[in-house]
């Protein structure tokens, strides 16, 4: 906007007073305000905000889902609370989560690394393909794992058996024991080379200048990555973090269709619990109960990064 | 030595690319072999072309069905999404109101409320408002879930943009609705383009409010009708399984080939634009 000059005449100034208001009219628009941000707001409130009201109200009730039975206190959270799949579900979820962040986050970030080193065709090729399974749909990529999974001809087991590893030939899905990893692994496997994108967009946004001085210190690869890249990709860390532990949070695709919760209910996700709880025990009060315990959770884990990771942004 | 790194970072990065690929075509391989042949001989090429397995797949797989509804709560989802997050950006990042800091920080909000906390609510919300069967029940909650970051990141763009921008229609007469539909929205055609590619993708793949909403066959859209799928032929006839994964990818596999940079970009100008 212009600014008003000692030697301007006084009809200058006037008309720039006019125009000021003029534009002040212009964007103080009462109505136009109401018609731009109501309906937004509207169905904003109505889906996202507003639910998490009558979701409260149904977790002190006994609901069965088209009637209620009448408020029964906290005796939905307690019996939630002494539900041992209940804390299972939860091993499982904050499983995936753990691995999602300590490892399918660091190769991702691996990936990026070489990718900012390779030559243009193969950074094609190779961005085409690891961001492809990201684009396809779960149900494919999760039925297509079952089949990874295979105990007779599966891929894995050929793998294995033609290595000669027969006993490590186990039937992944139905062995409580590799259930739940297996499940991890191809929910992490579909945004692996996403998320290495993500980070390869961030490393690119570096300027060079940076590494200019590294390496005339005398800085290879690692050192320049440990001691620069990393470092100065905070922000994006920061934002993979969060999304993808909420992703892992609200895991229930992969496990439906993989395992459905099973063998028996072994592998359920918290999720997937609340689901089952609410959906075919007919229990609507302990799947709220589940659903408001499930969300202080995803507050605490989301404010525990805003605490320590990348408290301050980085400018260039 | 350094050279010898290379190649040798290079052939394991040719792998680890291919083994993203490599299910996609061992699914294409064994759509083509009959039941007993998928047992016997799972990776090698099919000893005899089975193609009746598509034809199968599609008599009891109503693929164009899915499809349709698959379309129809994208497209629907993206055009809401827009018109009503693209008009809340706009107002918040040029009008001013007293409240819009409040409004901002409320739209939020909805970055760290998953859907999955309020299915159960949403499910009765849907049956009392008599939506339920209706594609609607559907296109709406997507469309409230994708706003806020269709507002934030359509806010920041604007933000960047000087207000000179609607000065001159401003003092030609113009009012604020063309001002913004005239004059604002093409500049940011750019950051809609984006988003209607990201809202798209979120929205083509959406599982669970899919399986939980979509209790009718009628409206289920393809990430929920293939698992029907599947869930009715039992896990012993892999051939019409892969050939349905393969029908329902297609569309997919086209669109990502041929727009592969686009969609790359639109995926990460979140991490850019933040």
């Amino acid at each position: 906007m212009d600014i008003i000059h000692p030697y301007m005449g006084k009809a200058h100034i006037g008309m720039l007073i006019n125009k000021v208001m003029a534009m002040n009219r212009f964007f103080g628009n009462r109505l136009a305000i109401f018609v731009f941000s109501f309906p937004a707001l509207l169905l904003f409130t109505v889906y996202v905000i507003y639910p998490i009201f009558p979701e409260i109200f149904i977790s002190f009730q006994k609901n069965d889902g088209f009637r209620n039975m009448g408020f029964i206190g906290l005796k939905n959270y307690i019996n939630v609370l002494q539900d041992k799949t209940f804390w299972r579900a939860n091993y499982n979820t904050f499983f995936i989560v753990f691995v999602s962040t300590f490892i399918a986050l660091p190769i991702s970030l691996l990936f990026a690394l070489i990718m900012d080193k390779m030559s243009e065709p193969m950074r094609r090729f190779f961005k085409f393909s690891s961001v492809f399974p990201a684009v396809v749909s779960v149900t494919v990529i999760a039925q297509m794992w079952i089949a990874v999974y295979e105990p007779m001809w599966g891929l894995l087991n050929s793998i294995l058996r033609a290595l000669g590893m027969d006993k490590l030939a186990l039937a992944w899905l139905s062995d409580s024991r590799t259930v739940v990893p297996a499940i991890a692994v191809a929910f992490l496997w579909q945004y692996l080379g996403l998320n290495a994108l993500l980070f390869y967009t961030g490393i690119k946004a570096i300027p060079k200048t940076y590494y200019e001085a590294a390496t005339l210190d005398g800085a290879g690869f690692f050192r320049a990555s440990l001691k620069i890249t990393i470092p100065l990709l905070q922000d994006v860390t920061k934002y993979l973090l969060v999304i993808s532990i909420l992703g892992c949070m609200a895991q229930f695709a992969h496990v439906r269709i993989m395992t459905a919760g099973g063998p028996g209910d072994i592998s359920r996700t918290v999720v997937y619990h609340m689901y089952y709880v609410a959906f075919s025990v007919s229990d609507f009060g302990r799947g709220c109960a589940i659903a408001i315990l499930f969300v202080l959770e995803c507050l605490l884990l989301t404010f525990i990064i805003n605490m320590y990771v990348a408290r301050e942004r980085i400018e260039f | 030595m350094r050279e010898k790194l290379k190649v040798m970072v290079n052939i394991i990065m040719i792998l680890i690319g291919v083994s993203f690929l490599f299910p996609m075509y061992w699914m294409l391989n064994i759509s083509f072999k009959s039941k007993s042949e998928v047992y016997d001989n799972p990776f090698g090429l099919p000893r005899e072309w089975v193609f009746t397995n598509y034809r199968d797949a599609l008599e009891k797989f109503n693929f164009p069905r899915y499809l349709a509804n698959s379309v129809i709560y994208s497209v629907g989802t993206i055009l809401l999404t827009v018109f009503l997050g693209s008009m809340l950006a706009y107002c918040l990042s040029r009008m001013n109101w007293k409240f819009r800091g409040v409004a901002l920080s409320y739209i939020s909000m909805g970055l760290i409320i998953p859907v999955q906390v309020v299915i159960i609510p949403l499910l009765v919300m849907t049956r009392s408002m008599g939506l339920k069967g209706s594609r609607l029940s559907l296109i709406l909650p997507y469309s409230a879930f994708a706003l806020s970051s269709c507002v934030l990141m359509l806010y920041a763009f604007l933000r960047s943009l000087p207000k000179e921008l609607e000065e001159s229609a401003c003092i030609d007469g113009c009012n604020i609705y063309q001002a913004f539909f005239r004059i604002v929205l093409p500049v940011i055609k750019p950051a809609i383009t984006t988003q209607c590619v990201l809202i798209f993708m979120n929205t083509y793949n959406e599982f669970f409010l899919a399986f939980i909403l979509g209790a009718d066959d009628k409206i289920r859209p393809l990430t929920v009708g293939l698992l029907n799928f599947f869930v009715s032929i039992g896990v012993s006839h892999w051939g019409q399984i892969g050939a349905a994964m393969i029908i329902t990818s297609l569309p997919t596999i086209i669109v990502y080939a041929l727009g592969n940079e686009q969609i790359e970009n639109a995926l990460t100008a979140r991490v850019v634009l933040k």
